[in-house]
């Protein structure tokens, strides 16, 4: 595999392609949530969103020794899942009830999605969050940010803020750390 | 120590962690649910954050997005759904992690079933019409602005838009020019709407997307090839 600037998980997906477990299960566990969304974006369903998940990551894990980092990992998983997406979509289309225009006398076909607004709920939990990262001190919040809002490395974060590369480590895993902590302690029970 | 092997964690998580470091926070994964957890949690508040471009670029009532600030602007069905299961529910995400090999076999079976449930590419090509009809209405290079409905009752909602209404019944209307391999009414539910996708004799396709019924509908797109 080609290194590809875009693949920051380059060494693991290495380990992942010579049969290393828990490398792939690091990737899986990084990337799970990015392509249960995106495939719920598309399903809007989360019982479908889930099992797809699933099958894209064993697809994920068979096919990985064929990835060639001529693409962004995640771009290359994305592509995986969204064809099973495809797949998924039509066959639940065709095994659903036909019904039968008397009219027209044209074959139907009927499938049914979930209604997306049912899962939208909890705002007050994210606006909490996002008031509670506003609310880090500014170092922690402006490292945290450049990392996972514009996807800056660290290097890149240290020539920005002017900071050594070993304290921009250190100040994006304590802004992390501060907000799980706030999600369990502030969010947990509601 | 265990401070440590989180700020490690972190930085592996970010790819930015030294290449003799890997195998140590891999071997300490291996064996520490905590540290699964965390990996997990990482990964959802990622999500969370950067989710929100994706969907946005989906969903058609997209707001812009400020720099730096997440969560802020709009709230997303994906990112509030994952916040829901992390925060609320607690779902271990980790949990994906526990037998691969088995899941490997169990796909091996899936995939002889998935092969026979191998659709068309015309059938594909279908999905990913409606698909783009959900969730980017507004594209539309192909309709004319100039269809008239009024032989079937229905009124144009704006001068220059493809939206039509008659009564409670209202619908957006695309025609494509390519037949998209059907030669039956197709059609699905999505929330409180239908899509219809119509074959016309001519050869185009007309897809009907809106509070409208089927036989109406029907009889909408039969009325644009008379």
């Amino acid at each position: 595999m080609s290194s590809n600037s875009d693949n920051d998980d380059f060494l693991l997906i290495e380990r992942a392609q010579n049969g290393h477990e828990g490398a792939f299960n690091f990737l899986m566990t990084k990337y799970y949530p990015r392509v249960y969304a995106s495939l719920y974006s598309y399903t809007k369903s989360r019982e479908d969103s889930e099992d797809l998940a699933q099958q894209t990551f064993v697809k994920v894990w068979q096919q990985i020794s064929t990835f060639r980092g001529d693409s962004a990992f995640f771009t290359w998983v994305y592509r995986i899942a969204i064809n099973l997406a495809k797949n998924h979509f039509v066959s639940s289309a065709s095994k659903k009830d036909k019904l039968n225009i008397s009219s027209t006398d044209l074959e139907i076909e009927f499938a049914t999605f979930a209604n997306p607004e049912s899962d939208l709920m909890h705002d007050q939990s994210l606006k909490k969050i996002s008031s509670f990262v506003d609310q880090l001190p500014e170092s922690l919040k402006t490292a945290f940010t450049l990392r996972e809002s514009e996807g800056k490395s660290y290097e890149e974060i240290s020539l920005i803020t002017d900071t050594p590369i070993g304290t921009v480590r250190s100040r994006i895993f304590r802004a992390r750390e501060n907000i799980l902590n706030f999600i369990s302690e502030e969010l947990g029970d509601e | 120590m265990s401070n440590n092997i989180d700020e490690k964690l972190s930085a592996l998580y970010d790819g930015e962690l030294d290449a003799n470091e890997i195998d140590e926070v891999l071997r300490m994964l291996d064996k520490d649910a905590n540290l699964q957890k965390k990996l997990s949690s990482y990964a959802l508040m990622s999500t969370s954050i950067n989710n929100l471009n994706n969907v946005q670029s989906i969903k058609s009532n997209s707001k812009v997005r400020n720099y730096s600030f997440w969560f802020s602007n709009s709230i997303t069905a994906a990112a509030t759904v994952l916040l829901t299961l992390f925060a609320i529910n607690q779902f271990d995400f980790s949990r994906m992690s526990e037998d691969i090999s088995a899941k490997n076999q169990l796909n091996i079976a899936m995939s002889s079933k998935e092969a026979k449930e191998i659709v068309s590419k015309a059938e594909e090509n279908l999905v990913d019409h409606v698909m783009h009809v959900i969730n980017n209405p507004d594209i539309d290079n192909s309709t004319p602005y100039d269809i008239d409905l009024r032989n079937v009752g229905y009124n144009r909602m704006s001068s220059n838009g493809r939206m039509f209404n008659k009564g409670n019944k209202n619908f957006l209307l695309r025609i494509e020019k390519k037949n998209l391999g059907i030669n039956k009414v197709r059609y699905w539910q999505y929330g409180d709407k239908m899509i219809h996708v119509v074959p016309l004799t001519d050869g185009r396709v007309v897809t009907i997307y809106g509070n409208i019924d089927t036989q109406s509908a029907i009889d909408v797109a039969n009325s644009i090839t008379n």
